[in-house]
């Protein structure tokens, strides 16, 4: 075993401690930690970061599942939308540049970010008036109207 | 996705965390082949995947674990900044 493949352990530790608190699958450290850490090329590492996701996701989703913390429909409505939406990135990417989807992405991701922001400073504001239903069902929080 | 849930579908934070990563098996499984045969023959270094997938399983349980003793505040405030890491590193380095 060399110092690689400690490496490998540690820094697979980290990804997946962010992947079971947060819900990311791991990629985001996966990738940075191969192309920057280990030197592999961009490709070798989405390739093997996609592959060390999938039994990341499946051992932290199961814990969640176990501890009951996860909207099984919700999970089923994203993570069909989530399969429609790769197979149409995955089409589109032939025709965009990927740096040009990246960056879009990116602008997506920070817009999201400065919402997440105001809704954390809101809800921290409101933390002495707890909404009145169960969190994750619509009419919970706020009342959705339906369409 | 945890934006589309908190966000959107007004979620909890913790079951949109815990949700999205649910969410995220079907899609990386349905993302291997596409990216497989889309892409050429992207080469897969296996004793790295052994290795990285040795920490992060043990990881991913100690988090999922750890999530439901996490204060609210500091999730929701975590998640928002790793967004914000994370999207300046996509819109900056694509």
């Amino acid at each position: 075993m060399s110092w690689l493949d400690v490496a490998a352990i540690v820094g697979g530790l980290f990804a997946g401690v962010l992947s079971g608190l947060v819900g990311i699958g791991g990629g985001q450290v996966f990738v940075p930690l191969m192309t920057i850490g280990f030197g592999a090329s961009q490709v070798v590492a989405q390739g093997t970061s996609l592959a060390a996701i999938i039994p990341t996701a499946v051992v932290g989703g199961y814990t969640h599942v176990r501890q009951k913390s996860v909207d099984l429909e919700a999970a089923a409505w994203t993570g069909g939308g989530g399969v429609v939406g790769a197979v149409a990135g995955a089409l589109l990417a032939v025709h965009v540049a990927g740096p040009v989807l990246a960056r879009i992405f990116g602008a997506l991701l920070i817009v999201s970010s400065f919402l997440m922001f105001r809704r954390a400073r809101a809800a921290s504001r409101s933390a002495s008036f707890p909404p009145a239903g169960r969190p994750g069902e619509p009419g919970g929080d706020e009342p959705i109207t339906p369409t | 996705m945890i934006p589309l849930l908190v966000l959107w579908a007004r979620v909890d934070q913790r079951l949109a965390n815990a949700t999205s990563l649910v969410a995220i098996i079907p899609i990386a499984i349905a993302a291997v082949p596409i990216y497989y045969f889309t892409k050429g023959s992207p080469e897969v270094d296996l004793r790295i995947a052994l290795f990285l997938v040795i920490g992060s399983v043990v990881g991913a349980y100690v988090g999922a674990r750890l999530l439901k003793s996490v204060p609210d505040r500091p999730l929701r405030y975590g998640v928002a900044v790793l967004m914000l890491v994370v999207g300046l590193k996509q819109l900056v380095f694509p």
